[in-house]
C-alpha cells in the first residue's frame, strides 16, 4: 500500500473522480441546508395552484397538490443522504466486524455461522425480504434501513473476511500475537484500520445502492412513509407523466442521476487509488 | 467426494437457514390473510372462523414443520384466495417469468462482453474512455425510471406506439416478440453498464498476463489474441459471474417489471402473495426460490472448479 | 482452442432453441389467435378479482364477471335511471304476502348449466329452485369462506340454525325452501325491505352442487354457470368470456330495459331491439389497476372501454359541468358521466379517547369540538378541485345524492369551509398547539392516499393545527389496513362505501351502534336516537314517513360530527364509438355485457383488428 500523499496525488490527477467528489460534495451541502432548515422546508406546503408550469414563483412547477416540486427535489437530497448514511456505514462496520471475524478465526465455528448468514441472506430475494420485513415491523419507517443493512453487509463482509485471511500471516500481526496481545485488541488497533481502503470503497458502493434501492421500495410503497424522497416523486409522477406533465418525472430523475453518478465517479476513484488491483463489481 | 458432500451438507443448512428466515418473517409476521378474506359488516365470529381456518392459531413450531414437510414432499396446497393449486401456479408463471428474463439476461451479457472486450482492446483510447463512461452513466440511472421513461416512449402514442402497453397475451412467436420487447430493453439498459465494466476489467486483467505478452510476440494478430487467448482464459469469471447474477437478476429482477407490465409471472405471484399473505404460495415460492438459489450456487462452485484446476 | 468458443457457441444455440420452447409454451390461457368469426368487446378494470365464487365476490370487480358467469334470480334494468329492479331467471318480481314476510318467486324452466365434466355426461342439466336454495345456503357454511352472509344473517327463518347444527346440506331450512322444480319461497324473520335487491346481487347467484364438490378448492377458477357468458381463461392480468350457447334467448325490449330516448338515443342502441342477448361472441376483460397503463391501453386501442382515470379528466374533456368530450376525442369514443353509486368519507374513531367518546362530560364536549372544528376546517372544495376534477358531488352527511331520501336543502352549508368558526370553536373549548392530540390519519400506501394525507395536513394547518401532530399512519396493503381500523385501531379512517343496493338504508346502517368494529360502523359511532331511528325504520319500505326519519338520523349525525362527509364521485366512461353499450359501474354493472353490440357483427370491428395487429 502506498503512503497517503501517493494517494491522494492519485485521486487529484483522476478528473472524472474530481468530478465525482465535487458532486456529492455540492449535494451533501445542500442536505445539511436541509437539514439545517435553510433549504427545501416548502415542501409540504400546498402554495401554489394545480400542475402550474415552472415559473418565477415555482422554478419547476406544482404537482397536483400545488406543491412546489423544485422545494420537494431539494428536500428528498436530505431523505437521499440520510438512508445512504445509515445504510452505508451499518452496513460496512457490521461487514467489517463480521467478516473480521471470520477471516480471524477462519476454518472455525464462528467463520461457518458466519458464512452461513452470508448465504442465507443471499439466497432471499431482496425485494420480497423488504416486504416482508416491513410487514414484520409493522410500518415501522426503520423496516426498510434494517432491511438493505440486513442484506448489504455481505459484500463487505466477503471481501473484509479475504483481506483478513492474508493479513493474518503477515509478520507484525504475527509478532503482535506472539507478545500475547488479545485478539480482538489486535484485530481493532492493527487489523481493520488496514482494511479501511475495502470499507471506503464499499460504503460508497452501499450508498449509491441504498438510494436505488429506496427508489423502487418507496414507489412499491414500503418505503419513505412520511416526508418526500425522490423514489415518492416518481412514484406520483407515473400519473402525471401521461397527463403530460413531466416536471417532477423530470426533477427527481435527473437529481437521482446527478448523485449517483457522482458517487460511481468517486467510487471509481476510490477504488483506483486505494487498491488497484481490486477486481470491478 | 468429500469436498462435494460438505458443499451438499452446507447446502441443505443454507436451505434449512432461508427457509426458518423466510417463515419467520412472511408467514409468522406476515399480513393477516383473514381481512382480505371477509366481506362487509363481517361478525367477530366469522373473523374467528377464517382466522382459525388459515392456521393462525398453532404454534410456531408446528406450523414450521409443517411447512418443511410439505416442501420435502412437494404438496404445496392450494392458494387461499383463488383455491387454485400452488403447482399449477408455478407451472403456469414460472415459463413466463423464465420466457421474460431470459433474453434480457442473455443479451445484456453478450452485449457487455462485447463492449467490455471492445474497451479493454482499445484501453486507454477514447473508445475505452467512452464505453467507460457510458457505463457509468448506465449504472447511475434507476431501474424504474427507465422503465417508466421506456413505457411511454415505446408503447404510448406520445412515443412511437410500437409496442403493447402491458400484459402477456402470447400464442407464437410473432406475440412473444411483441410482448417481450420492451421489458427486455428495458433490462438490458438497465444491466448493461455494470456487465460492460465487470468484463472489461476482467479483460484488462487477462490482457496484462505474461502468456498475452508472450503470444503477441510471437506475432499473433489483434484478434486472434482477443479471440483465442484473452476471450477464452476468462470464461471462467465470466461464467462464474454468469451463474451468480442469474438469482439476483432473473428472479428478483423480475418483479418490478412483471408488475410494471402487468405480466402474470412468478415475481408478480410472489408479490401479491407476500402483500396479501397468501401463506401456501409463498410458502412455497419462498421455499423452491431458497432451493433455487441454493443449487445454484452450489452448482457455481462445482463449475468453477471444473473449469479452473487452480483453484483449491 | 476454438473448440472452447465452437462450445460457448453451441451453450447459446441450446439456450436459443430452449426460449423458443419456452415461447411456445407460455401461452396465456386465453390464446388471442385473432378472431375472425366473431365479435369482441374489450373491457378493463381498474382492479382484479380474486375468486369467480359467487360466495366470495364482494370486489366489484368479482362482481361484474359473476353476473355474467352466473344467473341471479334478479337484476337491473340496462336503461332505467334511477335503477330499477328487473327479473333475471326469475320470471317476475316476487309475490309477497301481506305481512311481508313470505316471498314467492318463479324461476324460469329450461334454462340450463353449462357443459362440464362436473355433471354426469359432461351435460349440464336444467337449473332449479333447489340450485338456488343450495346456493344461499353455502353462505353459511364455513367451509365456503363466503363473504356475502351479512346479506342474510338473522333475516331468513331457520337459516342461522342450520349453520349452527353443522351447515348439512341434505337438512332443510324451513324459510328457505324449494316448493317444486320452478318455485322457491323465503320466509322472513321480520320484514326485510331490501331482500329483492339482495336477489340481483353477485353473492346471490346460482350456482351447481355438482360443481362444487367436484372442483373443491378449486372452484373459484372454475365456474359452471347458467349467465350469458362462459369462462374460457382467467388470471391475475385478464379474464376471457365466451358467449353461452345454452344461453336462454329473451329478445330485448328497450321499453322493459327502461329506455328514455332524450337522454340515451346517442348511444345507438335502436337497432337492437328484439334481438336475443348476448350480443358479442366474446368479452376480454382486462385488470389494470395502474391508472397509467390502463390509460395506455385504451389510447393505444387495446381496450374499448375505460373508467377515465381522474389524471386525464384535464385532456379528456372540454367542458366540465355537464361533462363533454373534446372534439378530439368525440371523434372516436363516447362518454357517459355517472354518479357513484356511494360515497367518501373520513370517520373519527369514537372508540379513541383521544378524538371520541370521554367519559368525563367535559372532555367529551371538547372533544366534539375539537371534531367539528376539524370539519369545519375541511376544505371540500379544494378536495373536490384536485382529486376529483371539481365534479364530484359535495353533500353534507350520509345520504348520497343518487338516494331518493336525499335533499340538497338540508344542512346545506354544512361543509362549507368555515375557518373563523373552526378557530372560535378551538378557542373557546381551550384547544391550543399545545395541548392539541396527535391525530393519526390511516391509509394504505398509495400515492392518492398519501397526497390526501398532505392535503388534511394543510387544511389543519389553516387552523394553526401543528403539522408534527398530524401523523401518517400507512399500511402496506388494504387487507392491513382493513384489519387495523376494523379492530379499532386507527383514529381517522378514510373510507370509500360503494352502496351494495339502491336504496338508503344501505348507508344509513353506516351508523349504526351494533354494527361498529369490526361491523361496516367504523366510526364506532352509538346514538340511542339514531339507533332507535333505524330500528323503527329498518322494516319500513321507502315511503315520505321513511324519508323524514331518514333525515332526522342524518341531522343527528352531522351535529354529533362524527365524520368528514362526503363526496359522490363522478365517474367518466369513454367507450369506442364503433359499439352500441350504454356502460355502468354502479348495479347494472356486470349486467350490461350482454347488451354489448360491436356493430359490425361477425366480422368484429374493424378498428379491433386494425390494433390488435
Amino acid at each position: 500500500m502506498g503512503g497517503r500523499t501517493d494517494i491522494l496525488g492519485k485521486l487529484k490527477s483522476d478528473r472524472a473522480g474530481l468530478a465525482g467528489f465535487l458532486i456529492v460534495t455540492f449535494f451533501f451541502l445542500i442536505a445539511l441546508g436541509v437539514w439545517l432548515g435553510w433549504l427545501g422546508q416548502g415542501w409540504s406546503d400546498a402554495s401554489g395552484g394545480r400542475w402550474e408550469s415552472p415559473g418565477s414563483a415555482h422554478w419547476f412547477g406544482t404537482n397536483i397538490l400545488g406543491q412546489d416540486i423544485f422545494q420537494r427535489a431539494v428536500y428528498s437530497v436530505r431523505t437521499a443522504f440520510e438512508i445512504g448514511l445509515v445504510v452505508a456505514v451499518f452496513s460496512t462496520l457490521l461487514g467489517a466486524v463480521l467478516g473480521a471475524l471470520a477471516g480471524w478465526y477462519s476454518g472455525s465455528w464462528v467463520d461457518a455461522t458466519v458464512m452461513w448468514m452470508k448465504g442465507v441472506l443471499d439466497s432471499i430475494p431482496f425485494y420480497l425480504f423488504v416486504a416482508a420485513l416491513a410487514f414484520a415491523l409493522h410500518g415501522q419507517p426503520w423496516a426498510m434501513h434494517l432491511a438493505m443493512i440486513a442484506t448489504f453487509w455481505t459484500t463487505t463482509g466477503r471481501l473484509v473476511r479475504a483481506e483478513v485471511m492474508k493479513i493474518k500471516s503477515m509478520d507484525y500481526v504475527r509478532s503482535a500475537r506472539s507478545i500475547g496481545l488479545h485478539d480482538s485488541l489486535i484485530l481493532a488497533r492493527h487489523v481493520l484500520p488496514n482494511t479501511s481502503h475495502i470499507l471506503l470503497v464499499q460504503a460508497t458502493i452501499a450508498f449509491v445502492a441504498a438510494i436505488k434501492t429506496e427508489v423502487i421500495l418507496s414507489f412499491l410503497g414500503l418505503g419513505v412513509q412520511d416526508g418526500v424522497s425522490w423514489g415518492l416523486m416518481l412514484a406520483e409522477s407515473t400519473q402525471e407523466v401521461l397527463a403530460g406533465h413531466f416536471a417532477n418525472f423530470i426533477a427527481a430523475s435527473g437529481l437521482l442521476f446527478l448523485l449517483l453518478i457522482g458517487f460511481n465517479l468517486l467510487a471509481d476513484a476510490l477504488q483506483d487509488a486505494l487498491d488497484p488491483r481490486q477486481a470491478a463489481l | 467426494m468429500k469436498p462435494l458432500l460438505r458443499k451438499l451438507l452446507q447446502g441443505l443448512l443454507l436451505i434449512l437457514g432461508v427457509t426458518l428466515i423466510s417463515f419467520l418473517l412472511m408467514v409468522w409476521f406476515g399480513p393477516d390473510q383473514t381481512y382480505t378474506l371477509i366481506g362487509k359488516n363481517a361478525s367477530a365470529e366469522q373473523i374467528e372462523q377464517i382466522h382459525q381456518q388459515l392456521g393462525y392459531d398453532q404454534p410456531f413450531f408446528k406450523r414450521y414443520l409443517d411447512y418443511l414437510a410439505s416442501l420435502a414432499t412437494l404438496d404445496l396446497g392450494t392458494s387461499n384466495a383463488s383455491g387454485e393449486q400452488v403447482k399449477k401456479i408455478l407451472m403456469r408463471t414460472v415459463p413466463v417469468s423464465l420466457a421474460l428474463m431470459i433474453p434480457g439476461f442473455i443479451l445484456g451479457n453478450l452485449l457487455g462482453i462485447a463492449l467490455g472486450l471492445s474497451a479493454a482492446s482499445h484501453h486507454g483510447q477514447w473508445r475505452d474512455r467512452l464505453i467507460s463512461g457510458l457505463s457509468v452513466g448506465g449504472m447511475s440511472i434507476s431501474f424504474l425510471v427507465v422503465i417508466i421513461a421506456f413505457q411511454v416512449l415505446l408503447s404510448t402514442p406520445y412515443g412511437l406506439d410500437l409496442f403493447p402497453v402491458r400484459g402477456w397475451q402470447v400464442s407464437g412467436f410473432g406475440s412473444y416478440l411483441q410482448y417481450v420487447t420492451v421489458p427486455t430493453l428495458a433490462l438490458v439498459f438497465v444491466t448493461l453498464g455494470y456487465n460492460t465494466r465487470f468484463y472489461r476489467a476482467v479483460f484488462i486483467e487477462e490482457s496484462g498476463k505474461d502468456h498475452i505478452r508472450t503470444a503477441r510476440a510471437y506475432g499473433a494478430s489483434h484478434t486472434e489474441i482477443l479471440w483465442k487467448h484473452v476471450l477464452k482464459n476468462s470464461m471462467v469469471p465470466i461464467v462464474t459471474r454468469v451463474m451468480f447474477s442469474i438469482p439476483l437478476v432473473v428472479i428478483s429482477g423480475s418483479l418490478l417489471i412483471e408488475s410494471y407490465f402487468g405480466i402474470p409471472g412468478i415475481g408478480l405471484a410472489t408479490f401479491e402473495a407476500i402483500t396479501s399473505g397468501d401463506q401456501p404460495v409463498l410458502k412455497a415460492v419462498v421455499g423452491l426460490t431458497a432451493v433455487a438459489f441454493v443449487a445454484i450456487q452450489v452448482l457455481s462452485e462445482m463449475l468453477y472448479r471444473l473449469l479452473d484446476p487452480r483453484v483449491s | 482452442m476454438p473448440a472452447r468458443v465452437a462450445d460457448k457457441l453451441l451453450y447459446l444455440l441450446a439456450a436459443g432453441i430452449l426460449l423458443l420452447q419456452l415461447a411456445a409454451c407460455s401461452e396465456a390461457p386465453e390464446g388471442s389467435e385473432s378472431n375472425t368469426s366473431g365479435s369482441v368487446y374489450r373491457h378493463s378494470m381498474d382492479g382484479a378479482p380474486r375468486s369467480l365464487d359467487p360466495a366470495q365476490a364482494s370486489s366489484i370487480y368479482a362482481n361484474m364477471l359473476v353476473v355474467n358467469l352466473y344467473d341471479t334470480l334478479y337484476r337491473y334494468k340496462y336503461l332505467a335511471r334511477p335503477y330499477q329492479l328487473a327479473p333475471n331467471l326469475a320470471e317476475a318480481l316476487p309475490q309477497v304476502s301481506s305481512d311481508g314476510l313470505i316471498y314467492t318467486i318463479r324461476i324460469r324452466p329450461g334454462v340450463y348449466f353449462v357443459d362440464d365434466p362436473a355433471f354426469p355426461g359432461s351435460k349440464g342439466r336444467v337449473v332449479t329452485a333447489e340450485d338456488f336454495v343450495y346456493s344461499l345456503k353455502r353462505h353459511f357454511d364455513p367451509a365456503t369462506r363466503a363473504q356475502g352472509a351479512w346479506l342474510w344473517q338473522n333475516r331468513i327463518v331457520g337459516l342461522d340454525q342450520w349453520k349452527e347444527d353443522g351447515s348439512d346440506y341434505d337438512r332443510e331450512v324451513p324459510g328457505l325452501r324449494a316448493l317444486d322444480e320452478h318455485t322457491v319461497q323465503i320466509q322472513l324473520i321480520s320484514p326485510f325491505p331490501q331482500l329483492t335487491h339482495t336477489l340481483a346481487q353477485g353473492f346471490s347467484a346460482i350456482v351447481p352442487r355438482e360443481a362444487v364438490q367436484h372442483y373443491g378448492r378449486e372452484f373459484p377458477i372454475h365456474p359452471v354457470g347458467s349467465g350469458p357468458y362462459q369462462l374460457e381463461g382467467f388470471n391475475s392480468s385478464s379474464a376471457v368470456l365466451l358467449r353461452n350457447t345454452k344461453f336462454r334467448q329473451q329478445p330485448f325490449s328497450l321499453e322493459e330495459e327502461g329506455y328514455d330516448p332524450e337522454t340515451q338515443s346517442y348511444a345507438g342502441l335502436e337497432h337492437l331491439e328484439g334481438k336475443p342477448p348476448p350480443f358479442t361472441d366474446r368479452v376480454e376483460v382486462e385488470f389494470v389497476a395502474e391508472d397509467a397503463a390502463r390509460w395506455n391501453a385504451f389510447i393505444s386501442g387495446e381496450t374499448d372501454f375505460i373508467k377515465v382515470p381522474v389524471t386525464q379528466f384535464d385532456q379528456v374533456l372540454s367542458a366540465r359541468d355537464p361533462p363533454v368530450l373534446t372534439a378530439e376525442m368525440a371523434e372516436q369514443f363516447q362518454l357517459a358521466a355517472n354518479l357513484e353509486s356511494g360515497f367518501v368519507h373520513t370517520d373519527f374513531n369514537m372508540d379513541d379517547r383521544r378524538i371520541g367518546y370521554h367519559p368525563n362530560p367535559d372532555q367529551d364536549a371538547r372533544n366534539k369540538a375539537l371534531r367539528c372544528a376539524i370539519i369545519k376546517a375541511f376544505d371540500w372544495q379544494k378536495r373536490n378541485e384536485v382529486f376529483y376534477y371539481g365534479i364530484g358531488k359535495v353533500f353534507p352527511g350520509i345520504i348520497p345524492p343518487v338516494s331518493i331520501e336525499y335533499d340538497p336543502a338540508q344542512n346545506s352549508g354544512f361543509n362549507d369551509r368555515d375557518l373563523a368558526g373552526a378557530k372560535k370553536l378551538l378557542r373557546d373549548s381551550g384547544w391550543h398547539a399545545g395541548n392539541l392530540p396527535e391525530l393519526e390519519y390511516g391509509f394504505p400506501s398509495s400515492v392518492t392516499e398519501r397526497q390526501m394525507f398532505e392535503q388534511l395536513r394543510s387544511f389543519l394547518a389553516d387552523i394553526d393545527y401543528p403539522a408534527e401532530k398530524i401523523r401518517p399512519l400507512t399500511f402496506a396493503t388494504y387487507g392491513d389496513y382493513a384489519r387495523a381500523y376494523l379492530n379499532r385501531e386507527v383514529m381517522l379512517t378514510t373510507i370509500g362505501w360503494t352502496m351494495d343496493y339502491p336504496d338508503a338504508e344501505n348507508t344509513m346502517q353506516l351508523f349504526y351502534g351494533p354494527n361498529s368494529s369490526p361491523g361496516s360502523n367504523s366510526a364506532n359511532y352509538n346514538n340511542p336516537e339514531f339507533n332507535r331511528l333505524y330500528r323503527a325504520s329498518a322494516t319500513m319500505p321507502p315511503s315520505p314517513m321513511r324519508t323524514s326519519m331518514y333525515r332526522s338520523m342524518n341531522r343527528i349525525l352531522l351535529e354529533d360530527c362524527v365524520t368528514i362527509s362526503g363526496i359522490a364521485r363522478t365517474l367518466i366512461l369513454l367507450w369506442n364509438r364503433d359499439l352500441a353499450m350504454l356502460p355502468d359501474r354502479s348495479f347494472v354493472g356486470g349486467f350490461f355485457f350482454r347488451f354489448v353490440d360491436t356493430g359490425t357483427g361477425a366480422a368484429g370491428s374493424s378498428k379491433n383488428e386494425a390494433s390488435r395487429q
